[in-house]
């Protein structure tokens, strides 16, 4: 009998910080605008000096609300603030304020186009900690981010592949910033991901022993350190040994994972209630109103443009990876027979001009949704060709004027037969070499004929109909 | 019942240095303090419980910006700083 060698399967869970995009930090009235000189954004309560009293920014409940709905989580009727202790200098007050027994939102999930759920398991509010410089052997501390409100969403170890795991992380960058709760910019550190990850092998159900990979701040690194931490596991199993329950840090020059904590060190958060902070007890008229204000979530919105309107998946997911871009296609389809029409211009010519995906999500273009829309209702209603509207967009993207602006009343209106004959035979007569390739069996050379024919009606000849006039007078 | 390993285990959590010859006086002291906790869990709080001593609930600020600190002010109190920064020394 062979010995089949047994494949492992990948299991990972996500913990998720996320920057809320409150004006003011979340115990005090300070700015959280990123940057800023060192330990200018700070006041005695954010850097937690003694006989101060936080008290929670109103916002920050409710923006957390809006990601709870966005995800499909329940929001709690009560929720406490607890307090998270240990002794590391990001923190000034030797604790975080965080949420441990009684969470705001709990449960809910992120659909990923598998049609896997990926389920939470709660999110909670809390604060962000300090920045640390170190430098020369010394450790140089900034508070300005210390105080920032944060939640943090808490995945069940529900994913099973490094692809699930980007487009986990990219579902939930994407919600978040169609409902307005954060700009989710990784390179900024407004979202940052601690990954767990075990590995079993396939078929069983048993969980292996877990790591977790801290302070993730990319996806393209999330998929390194998660692929490294995958193949070290399994050689550890398959060479007879154990994986330790740890806490990892991934170094992105050399692509490794190496241990953060050394062994002596106590790892005892001891949380408690945090008694400088009340009970909320969330106000079931606020979660409704917030609920009614909800937009359509981007997944509702892709799945309804390709049943409603026919456009492809792809492009779907195109339309609605940003709510500004989902937001025009919503305004320049208004009336317009193929929506599809206009989700290849907005996808062909719009995106060319909107290269990076900052570009994509202001989505500036300087053609108005109306000024869209215009264009292909013209060519709806036979006005103009596909020809002419592609080049008269080029022209609206150029200027930001309209398509009327471009098209002349003479550009407009179809070609008719008789005149259509006359351009074809024209086309024929002025381009003998053609017509002798198409002769010789070389069917590209038609392209040629009604090529000419397209320039001299200035697009506004049907060049199906051309290319049939043009067979059957040289047929 | 607090143990000596107990009171060893806080020290470390504490980053505090304790004597040998203080573990046992320190170990009563701290089955003393939780005795007290315990009494306190115990006493009848009524039915409804209470979940702080003034029944608040929902006190909320709003979301308005007041102006921070000058850096000096906020680095006055640090037992050492370098540029604009508070400075931890590396004990090594």
């Amino acid at each position: 009998m062979g010995c089949e060698a047994v494949k492992y399967e990948l299991v990972s869970g996500f913990e998720t910080h996320i920057e809320l995009s409150t004006k003011t930090k979340i115990f005090c009235g300070c700015t959280t605008q990123f940057g800023g000189d060192p330990n200018t954004h700070c006041c005695p309560v954010c850097i937690g000096l003694p006989g101060t009293l936080p008290v929670l920014n109103r916002e920050v409940v409710r923006f957390a609300i809006k990601a709870g709905l966005a995800v499909h989580g329940k929001i709690a009727d009560i929720a406490k603030m607890d307090r998270k202790n240990y002794c590391y200098p990001d923190l000034s007050k030797a604790y975080q304020i965080s949420q441990l027994y009684a969470p705001l939102i709990i449960g809910g999930y992120v659909e990923l186009s598998n049609g896997r759920k990926i389920r939470l398991h709660h999110i909670h509010i809390e604060e962000d900690a300090g920045k640390l410089i170190h430098r020369h052997g010394d450790t140089y501390v900034d508070y300005n981010r210390g105080g920032v409100p944060l939640i943090e969403i808490v995945s069940e170890p529900d994913i099973r592949s490094i692809d699930e795991a980007k487009e986990y992380v990219e579902r939930l960058q994407q919600v978040m910033r169609w409902v307005g709760v954060s700009d989710c910019k990784m390179q900024e550190g407004s979202m940052r991901c601690d990954v767990n990850i075990s590995v079993r092998p396939e078929g069983t159900e048993a969980f292996g022993t877990r790591t977790e990979i801290k302070n993730m701040n990319s996806i393209t690194n999330i998929a390194r350190a998660m692929e490294y931490e995958y193949d070290r596991q399994v050689d550890l199993i398959e060479s007879g040994g154990k994986v330790v329950q740890e806490t990892l840090r991934f170094d992105d020059v050399t692509g490794t994972t190496s241990s953060m904590r050394s062994k002596e060190d106590a790892h005892d958060y001891r949380y408690f209630r945090d008694p400088d902070l009340v009970t909320i007890n969330v106000p079931r008229d606020e979660v409704e109103a917030l609920r009614a204000e909800m937009p359509e979530l981007p997944a509702d919105k892709c799945r309804r443009y390709i049943e409603e309107y026919s456009i492809p998946e792809k492009d779907a997911q195109l339309l609605t990876k940003y709510r500004r871009i989902s937001e025009y296609f919503d305004e320049a389809i208004d009336g317009v027979k193929s929506p599809k029409t206009v989700s290849n211009f907005i996808i062909g010519q719009m995106f060319r001009r909107t290269e990076t995906e900052s570009d994509k999500e202001l989505f500036a273009v300087p053609t108005t949704p109306a000024q869209l829309n215009e264009l292909v209702k013209l060519l709806d209603s036979g006005k103009i060709r596909n020809n002419l509207a592609k080049s008269t967009l080029e022209k609206m993207l150029d200027s930001g004027k309209g398509a009327t602006d471009f098209i002349s009343e003479s550009d407009m209106g179809g070609v008719d037969d008789a005149a259509l004959l006359e351009l074809c035979k024209n086309a024929v007569d002025s381009n003998p070499k053609a017509v002798e390739d198409f002769k010789n069996g070389k069917e590209k050379a038609i392209k040629a004929l009604v090529g000419n024919v397209m320039k001299n009606s200035r697009g506004k000849a049907d060049a199906m109909a051309a290319e049939a006039k043009i067979k059957e007078l040289i047929g | 019942m607090v143990t000596r390993e107990d009171v060893e285990n806080i020290a470390l959590l504490s980053k505090l240095f304790v004597p040998e010859e203080e573990l046992d006086g320190l170990t009563e002291s701290m089955q003393e303090i939780i005795n007290f906790a315990d009494a306190i869990n115990n006493a009848p709080a009524g039915d409804e419980g209470f979940d702080n001593i003034n029944n608040l609930s929902n006190v909320f600020r709003e979301d308005e910006v007041i102006e921070s600190y000058p850096s000096e002010e906020i680095l006055k109190n640090a037992p050492e700083q370098a540029e604009d920064h508070f400075l931890v020394r590396n004990r090594e």
